[in-house]
């Protein structure tokens, strides 16, 4: 079973300060003020504000990835307990982002050192410049390889975000099962 | 009050999440809303400090398509078309636009000054270490912009020294107002007219050393070279959003025109360079101007909590006892946010002071010094968490945990750079001494008087 990451809306303030944190985490080279950045934050999770509830939604880490599963190119892997696009390999059709019952994908210009890839092969104009940016899928990706887990968790302010391992759902679930039977039970002495 | 001047600092509306992160960091309550809804700003209240600015993290997405676009945005914000980072909902008004069009018009003569604050994080825009220390290649920069005279406030800080020094003097030896509160922080200046006016004769009457600066260049510094004071073009590069405010008080004018015509931060300054292609990161190392680029380690200092404090007593020890102090580095002074109290053996005086840092913690001691029972004769108020380093114009850090090391990092950098400078004391400058020797005859005196002391409005 994946791990996956997820938000409490009850706690969350909203403040993007996870979306800032998984922009930021992402990057090839360390940026430590705004004023370096020179491209637009990507985040792979994104804040959503309704009158009823705020919170941060990004990839559940599907176990029968619908992502992966429409994926003309295989360009979407199963990687330990994550689900992982490979960049490289994507062609931006879209089929994953309107495959995530979740909308956790998102399409975004391919950057290299904060400059956008250029698509290689499509003409855009008469003069033959390659001019098109190369977008690609975009999904949260559990910061894999950042020491300290992922960065939203580490950034919130409210401590909204909880990291849920099989083995804390396996204990949940136990747990739950517990109370149900114990509940069950008193309901029939009950009677 | 100009119609710039009241909303210096913003919240922009369609950006706010309401998380009211910034209403916490607020040391004035200045910010109302509804959580989830949009803030707005009490501009009465708001001291412009711009903490708000630097802590707010809701930014415009390029998914977010039913927002204003990002080109209209920038306009309403003063900032120029060149600039590329993310822009947050809290924010303040930028004046590049004013200033770049002062550099390319050739009828006008430009100065510039640099807060002691702006070297020592300037770089971090440019991808160096939190905190790095470029005064060289931040004077070579400005050069490179077109400025004639690259001058520095850390002159006027030593200067801010001999007069507020010479004033706390007088204060204690002839029965005056006491304590006595320091005048360079322009939001703390903005809170005792608004929150306490009746004890506004317990500030400095000193001018903070932005603006004896700016008096300055239209005086002397235009006498120097020879320039009509009305074609000199005064510009002040800050770490502070209040400074913009500062600049536009009615009565800051004592060179006969507006002192200082514009201010930018430290951020705006490095979009500046970014603007006109400058390679920051290898310039050379660059001096300063003279005589109003000279600067001791004392002026140095007031970039971080407690430094005005420790260059006063550096300079008032030695004119009081008419004896070098034992050891220039005053530790009891130095720190973070809160509330130090000293005594210092000056001679036969006990000379009891109080720093505060964080607007926030003011309050309590206003009320003692209300009461008649403070104890202390003079006290040093910065409105940010750790002085102007970490002002509200400083580059914004990304990270809550890369804040702290980004405010421990530039204050060290400015202690370092203090204890690297030849001379550590104000009343050892020699262009300071030599501003008095030809212009300004002595401290306090008449010129002195009508060039770098200041009254304050009541604002309630």
């Amino acid at each position: 079973m994946n791990t996956f990451v997820v938000a409490n809306p009850h706690k969350c303030i909203g403040c993007k300060a996870c979306e800032i944190a998984c922009a930021v985490a992402h990057l090839d080279n360390s940026v430590a003020t705004a004023g370096a950045l020179e491209a637009p934050f990507l985040p792979r999770l994104n804040l959503v504000r309704t009158p009823m509830v705020t919170m941060p939604i990004q990839c559940r880490q599907c176990d029968d990835a619908p992502c992966a599963n429409v994926c003309p190119v295989n360009a979407i892997t199963h990687q330990e307990d994550k689900i992982i696009v490979n960049t490289d390999k994507c062609i931006g059709c879209k089929t994953c982002m309107i495959a995530c019952p979740l909308g956790a994908m998102d399409m975004v210009p391919e950057l290299e050192n904060c400059q956008p890839v250029y698509q290689e092969g499509l003409q855009l104009n008469i003069e033959g410049q390659p001019v098109k940016e190369k977008i690609v899928a975009h999904k949260c990706d559990l910061c894999v390889g950042r020491e300290g887990g992922p960065a939203c968790v580490e950034v919130c302010p409210a401590s909204a975000f909880v990291i849920v391992k099989p083995a804390d759902m396996k204990k949940a679930i136990k747990n739950r099962r517990a109370a149900s039977a114990a509940e069950v039970a008193c309901i029939k002495k009950a009677n | 009050m100009s119609a710039t001047v009241v909303g210096i600092v913003q919240i922009d509306k369609e950006l706010c999440t309401g998380c009211r992160r910034c209403a916490e960091v607020c040391p004035v309550d200045a910010i109302k809303g509804e959580k989830g809804e949009p803030q707005t700003i009490d501009t009465e209240k708001c001291c412009y400090c711009g903490q708000c600015v630097q802590v707010c993290s809701a930014y415009a997405s390029i998914f977010d398509e039913e927002i204003a676009p990002r080109e209209q945005k920038i306009a309403e914000r003063g900032l120029l078309d060149s600039v590329k980072e993310p822009l947050f909902a809290a924010y303040n008004i930028g004046h590049n636009r004013e200033v770049k069009k002062g550099l390319a018009d050739a009828s006008l003569f430009k100065m510039v000054q640099c807060a002691p604050a702006v070297r020592v994080a300037i770089a971090e825009e440019f991808g160096l270490k939190l905190g790095s220390l470029t005064p060289g290649k931040m004077a070579a920069a400005l050069r490179r912009l077109g400025f004639d005279r690259v001058y520095d406030t850390n002159f006027t800080a030593d200067l801010t020294i001999m007069e507020e020094g010479s004033e706390l003097i007088e204060r204690v030896t002839q029965n005056g107002t006491l304590p006595m509160f320091t005048s360079c922080c322009p939001a703390w200046v903005k809170y005792v007219e608004q929150e306490y006016p009746e004890l506004i004769p317990h500030l400095s009457s000193c001018k903070s050393p932005q603006q004896m600066a700016g008096a300055l260049f239209k005086t002397y510094g235009a006498k120097i070279d020879n320039v009509e004071p009305a074609k000199v073009f005064s510009v002040s590069v800050m770490p502070c959003t209040c400074k913009k405010f500062e600049c536009d008080r009615p009565e800051l004018t004592d060179s006969g025109f507006k002192d200082v015509d514009y201010v930018i931060t430290t951020r705006e300054l490095a979009q500046l360079i970014k603007d006109a292609g400058i390679d920051f990161k290898n310039l050379p190392e660059e001096d300063f101007d003279k005589p109003l680029g000279t600067y001791t380690g004392a002026g140095t200092i007031f970039g971080v909590t407690g430094g005005v404090m420790e260059a006063a007593l550096r300079t008032g020890y030695e004119l009081i006892t008419k004896e070098a102090i034992p050891d220039v580095k005053l530790d009891f002074v130095r720190g973070g946010e809160g509330v130090r109290k000293a005594t210092v053996k000056v001679g036969d005086l006990d000379l009891r002071v109080a720093v505060v840092s964080g607007l926030k913690n003011v309050r309590p001691l206003m009320e003692q010094v209300k009461a008649g029972t403070a104890d202390f004769h003079f006290m040093e108020v910065m409105t940010c968490p750790v002085g102007c380093v970490s002002g509200g114009g400083q580059p914004k850090v990304l990270l809550p945990k890369l804040k702290e090391t980004a405010y421990k990092n530039r204050a060290c950098s400015t202690y370092t750079h203090d204890d690297n400078l030849p001379l550590r004391k104000s009343h050892d400058n020699p262009d300071v001494q030599k501003l008095y020797d030809e212009f300004l005859v002595k401290p306090l005196g008449h010129e002195s008087h009508h060039l770098l002391h200041t009254t304050y409005t009541p604002r309630r």
